[in-house]
C-alpha cells in the first residue's frame, strides 16, 4: 500500500476502547465480557445530584 | 430366544445371560442380600421376562436394566433393587458429565471468544490465547471431577439446579481465595520467590519491583485477587532508603566541587555517620531541626579545603536536590510497578495478577511521597495514556488522618477524588464506619480495614480474638444463595420463604466446611509463597510438612446472594428502591442472613461472614435457570441478569444521594465484603467538588467501600482520553472509520509520540 493510501485509511476498522467497572474492577474493553454482565451495563442508568 | 444386544454406542453384541448375573450378584453382594444362586435365578427371570415382552431382535441396555430392577422387586430382593437403581443413576450421571465435558473442551478448542459466552465467565481471562484455553480446558475438567467425587449428593444437587453457587469451583480442592500481603514483613531479611532468593530491598524502586514480585508469586498459590494492605506504609521504607543514598551521594558531589577533590565519598559517609549518632536521627525527608548544621560541622572537621565556603547555602541545595531526585526517582518506581502490574503474567499467562493496594493513611513524608507519586502514575496511565486495568487502588479514608481540610493528608484525599474523576480508581474505604472503627487503633495500620479484588473484606476474628487485623488473612472460600428462586418457590408466603432460607443457609454452611477440611489437609509445601514464606497468619511457626489446618483458621468462610431487589418485588411487590417497607424487609432478610452466620461462627469457632457477592459470571446464570422455571415475570425475571447483591436495580432511576443512604445500612451487616457505586456523567464526574461530596455523602451514610462509576473511553488512533459518544472530539471520526485526512498533519504535529502518526511524512 503506499503512503498515501495508509494515511487516508488511518484508523480504518479500528473501534474505539471503553472501560468500565465490572464488579469492582475494570476492564479494558467491553469485548470480553459475558452476556449478562453486558445487557446490565447497557442498562446502567445514571444518577443525579439532586438531594 | 435372545440372542444379541445393542450397546449404548449402537454396537451391536453378543447376549450373555453369565454378565447379568454377575452384576446382579455384585448388587446383592454389596446389600448383604443373596448368593450366586439367587443371582442366577433372578438372572434366569429377567430372560424369561426379556422373550416374552421384547419384539425387536437386538434390545438396548436400558431395556435389560429396567427388567433386571423389576425382577430384583419381585423376587423381594429391595434393597439390591435400590441400590441397582442407585447405580445406574451414578453411572449415568457419570456418562453425561463425560459427555459435557467433552462438549465444553470441544466449544472451548472451536469456538471464537465472541461467539462463545462460556469463554467470556471471566473478562481479565483471553479465552483466545493458547494459555488462556488451556486454563480453561483445566477448569472444566476440574469441575466435571469435582462435582462427581467431592459434593455430597444434596450439594451437587442444589448447585446444578441453580439454588446455590459455588464460586471458584475449578479450585474447589486446590486452594483458598485471598490474602492481605504484608509486605513490611516480606521484604525485612529478605524472601524466596520459590525461584530464587531475593535479598531485601534498598531503594524504591526495588520495594516496587517486588511489591510486584510478592503480588506474582502468590497469585500462583491462590486463585482470588492479591492485595497489599499497607502500600503507603510499605513503599515509605523504600523511599526513606532512597532519600537517605541520596542525601550522601549529592553531599559527596557537591563537597568534591568545593574541595575540588574526587573520591570523597567514604570520608563524607563517615561525616554523615557520625553526625546521625551526635544526633540519634538519619537524613531523612524530614528535616530535623539542628541536623543539617551538625553533618555541616563534621564535614568541615573533615574537609579543611572548604573553610571559607557558606556550608548553610551547601546544605540546603543538598536537601533540595535530594529531595527532587528522590521525588522522581519514586514516580519512577511507582510507574515501573504500575506498568508491571498492567504487564506481568500469571497463571500462565493467561491473566496478569489481580492485584489490589490500598493506601492513605500514612503521615510520613516518605509514604506521603509514595502515595503522592502513585496517583501521579495513575493519572499519567500506560505508554499510551490508556487507563491502567491494575492495581485496583483503593483509598482508606479517615477523619483526622485525610477527611477534614485540617487533616494532614487531606491533600492526598483530594488528589484521589481528582484521580480517581479521570481513571476510575482509587475506590474509597471508610475507617470511621462503626463497624471499621470499632477495630482502628491509631498508629496500627494492620487494625485498619483494608479490601481485596473487587470487595473482600477481612476484620473480624472468632477464631483468635486478640488478632482481628486486616493483614496476613484472607476469604478461605464462598458460595452464594440465588434468593430469588427461594423468594418464587414461596409464591409471597414469608414464612415459607425464610424456612428456605434457613434451610439453604444450612447447607452452604455445610458445604463450605466440607470443602475447609479438603483445604485443611493440605500441606504448607502445597502452597510454597502463601505458607513458606509466612504471607499467611501463624503460617511462619509451621514446618514444611505440617498441615496447614489451624492457621487457616484465621481466614473467612463466606455466605453470599445475589438480587436482593427482585427479591422483595417477587415477595411484597416492589424493590427497596421504590418503598420504605421495602428497604425495611430488605434489611431483615439480609440482618436474619447475617445473624445465622454469627451464629454459626460461635458453634463452630471459625469465621463464618455474609457476602454481597461480586457476581460476574453469576449474573445471568441463576436468572436463565429461572426463565425457564418462571417464565419472565416482570421486575423479576425478565431482564438477562439479576441485580447484585444489595443494590437498588442498576435500571432502576434514583438520585445519587437516594441510592447511597438506602445501600448504606447493608454495608454494616455484610462483614465479608461489600461496595456500592453510584453513575455519574462524564462532566460531572470531571468536576471534582462534586465528586467530593458524593464521596463525603458515602461516609456519612455509614457505606464501607465505594467508588464512583462515569464513562472513560480512548481512541486508540489519535489517543484521546474522556467521554466519546458517536464521533470522537480529537479526531473527528466514528468508530471503525478512518481519520478525516485534512485532519492527520494536524494531529501528527500536535501528537507526535502516538504510534498511528509515527511513519507519516
Amino acid at each position: 500500500m503506499s503512503e498515501k493510501t495508509l494515511n487516508e485509511k488511518l484508523g480504518q476498522g479500528v473501534g474505539f476502547e471503553r472501560i468500565r467497572r465490572i464488579t469492582g474492577y475494570l476492564v479494558g474493553t467491553m469485548d470480553k465480557w459475558n452476556d449478562a454482565k453486558r445487557s446490565e451495563e447497557r442498562d446502567r442508568v445514571k444518577h443525579s445530584l439532586s438531594m | 430366544m435372545i440372542l444379541s444386544v445393542t450397546k449404548r454406542d449402537g454396537r451391536v453384541v453378543l447376549y450373555d445371560a453369565n454378565k447379568i448375573a454377575a452384576a446382579i450378584l455384585k448388587a446383592m453382594e454389596a446389600t448383604g442380600e443373596g448368593d450366586a444362586s439367587d443371582a442366577a435365578r433372578v438372572a434366569n427371570a429377567v430372560q424369561r421376562t426379556l422373550e416374552k415382552n421384547v419384539t425387536e431382535d437386538a434390545p438396548g441396555i436400558e431395556t435389560i436394566q429396567d427388567t433386571v430392577e423389576a425382577q430384583l422387586m419381585n423376587h423381594g430382593f429391595n434393597a439390591t433393587a435400590k441400590a441397582y437403581i442407585l447405580y445406574r443413576a451414578n453411572r449415568t450421571r457419570a456418562r453425561e458429565a463425560n459427555t459435557s465435558l467433552m462438549h465444553t473442551i470441544d466449544e472451548i478448542t472451536q469456538v471464537d471468544a465472541k461467539a462463545s459466552d462460556l469463554k467470556r465467565d471471566n473478562a481479565n481471562i483471553d479465552g483466545n490465547t493458547a494459555m488462556g484455553s488451556m486454563l480453561q480446558i483445566g477448569a472444566a475438567g476440574a469441575k466435571a471431577y469435582n462435582e462427581m467425587y467431592l459434593l455430597r449428593a444434596e450439594h451437587a444437587k442444589a448447585f446444578r439446579e441453580g439454588y446455590i453457587y459455588i464460586h471458584d469451583f475449578d479450585f474447589y480442592s486446590l486452594t483458598t481465595t485471598c490474602t492481605q500481603i504484608d509486605i513490611l514483613k516480606l521484604f525485612h531479611g529478605g524472601f524466596s520467590t520459590g525461584h530464587g532468593y531475593l535479598r531485601e530491598p534498598q531503594s524504591i524502586q526495588s520495594y516496587a519491583a517486588l511489591a510486584a514480585i510478592a503480588i506474582q508469586s502468590n497469585q500462583n498459590d491462590q486463585h482470588g485477587g492479591q492485595s497489599i494492605p499497607n502500600f503507603d506504609y510499605g513503599m515509605a521504607e523504600g523511599v526513606g532508603k532512597t532519600y537517605h543514598r541520596t542525601y550522601l551521594h549529592t553531599l559527596t558531589d557537591i563537597v568534591e566541587d568545593l574541595a575540588d577533590k574526587e573520591d570523597a565519598i567514604l570520608t563524607v559517609e563517615q561525616a554523615l555517620s557520625e553526625a546521625e549518632r551526635t544526633m540519634g536521627e538519619t537524613a531523612s525527608l524530614e528535616n530535623k531541626p539542628g541536623f543539617d548544621e551538625a553533618v555541616a560541622d563534621e564535614i568541615a572537621a573533615r574537609f579543611p579545603e572548604l573553610a571559607g565556603h557558606d556550608l548553610a547555602a551547601m546544605m540546603s541545595r543538598v536537601r533540595k536536590r535530594s529531595f527532587k531526585l528522590t521525588d522522581h526517582e519514586t514516580f519512577q518506581a511507582m510507574e515501573g510497578f504500575v506498568h508491571n502490574l498492567n504487564t506481568m503474567h500469571s497463571r500462565a499467562g493467561a491473566q496478569t495478577p489481580f492485584s489490589s493496594i490500598n493506601y492513605g493513611t500514612d503521615t510520613s513524608p516518605e509514604g506521603r511521597m509514595a502515595m503522592r507519586n502513585i496517583l501521579k502514575a495513575l493519572d499519567a496511565g500506560l505508554g499510551h495514556g490508556e487507563t491502567c486495568i491494575f492495581p485496583i487502588h483503593i483509598f482508606k479514608v479517615k477523619e483526622g488522618v485525610n477527611y477534614n481540610p485540617e487533616d494532614p493528608n487531606y491533600d492526598l484525599f483530594r488528589l484521589s477524588c481528582k484521580v480517581s474523576a479521570k481513571r476510575l480508581f482509587p475506590n474509597f474505604v471508610f475507617l470511621d464506619a462503626p463497624y471499621n472503627l470499632q477495630y482502628y487503633k491509631p498508629g496500627h495500620p494492620e487494625s485498619e480495614v483494608a479490601t481485596m479484588g473487587c470487595r473482600t473484606r477481612v476484620m473480624g476474628n472468632v477464631y483468635d480474638p486478640d488478632r482481628q487485623i486486616s493483614y496476613s488473612r484472607g476469604n478461605l472460600s464462598f458460595s452464594s444463595i440465588n434468593l430469588v428462586r427461594l423468594a418464587l418457590e414461596s409464591d409471597g408466603n414469608e414464612e415459607l420463604f425464610y424456612d428456605k432460607l434457613d434451610h439453604y443457609l444450612e447447607l452452604v454452611s455445610q458445604q463450605l466446611l466440607d470443602r475447609f477440611e479438603i483445604q485443611a489437609s493440605k500441606h504448607v509445601y502445597n502452597f510454597p509463597f502463601l505458607m513458606g514464606q509466612g504471607i499467611w497468619l501463624d503460617s511462619d511457626k509451621l514446618a514444611l510438612t505440617d498441615t496447614i489446618r489451624e492457621v487457616l483458621k484465621h481466614g473467612t468462610l463466606s455466605i453470599g446472594f445475589i438480587g436482593l431487589a427482585e427479591t422483595l418485588t417477587a415477595l411484597y411487590g416492589k424493590h427497596h428502591g421504590e418503598s420504605e417497607e421495602a428497604q425495611k424487609k430488605g434489611l431483615e432478610i439480609i440482618g436474619h442472613m447475617r445473624d445465622f452466620c454469627d451464629r454459626k461462627s460461635k458453634e463452630m469457632k471459625m469465621n463464618f461472614t455474609l457476602l454481597a457477592t461480586p457476581a460476574e459470571g453469576l449474573s445471568g446464570k441463576f436468572i436463565r435457570q429461572d426463565q425457564q422455571r418462571f417464565g419472565k415475570l416482570k421486575g423479576i425475571t425478565d431482564r438477562e441478569y439479576y441485580t447484585n447483591s444489595f443494590h437498588i436495580p442498576v435500571w432502576f432511576p434514583i438520585s445519587a444521594y437516594e441510592k447511597i443512604r438506602l445501600e448504606g445500612p447493608y454495608h454494616a451487616l455484610c462483614n465479608a465484603g461489600h461496595i456500592s457505586y453510584v453513575e455519574m456523567d462524564g462532566d460531572t464526574a470531571r468536576n471534582v467538588e462534586a465528586f467530593e461530596q458524593v464521596v463525603r455523602w458515602m461516609h456519612d451514610c455509614g457505606v464501607g467501600y465505594g467508588s464512583i462509576n462515569h464513562p472513560v473511553d480512548r481512541d486508540p488512533v489519535c489517543g484521546y482520553v474522556g467521554v466519546i459518544g458517536d464521533v470522537c472530539p480529537r479526531c473527528g471520526r466514528r468508530e471503525g472509520q478512518s481519520i478525516p485526512p485534512e485532519m492527520v498533519a494536524k494531529l501528527k504535529k500536535m501528537y507526535p509520540e502516538m504510534p498511528a502518526f509515527q511513519g507519516i511524512r
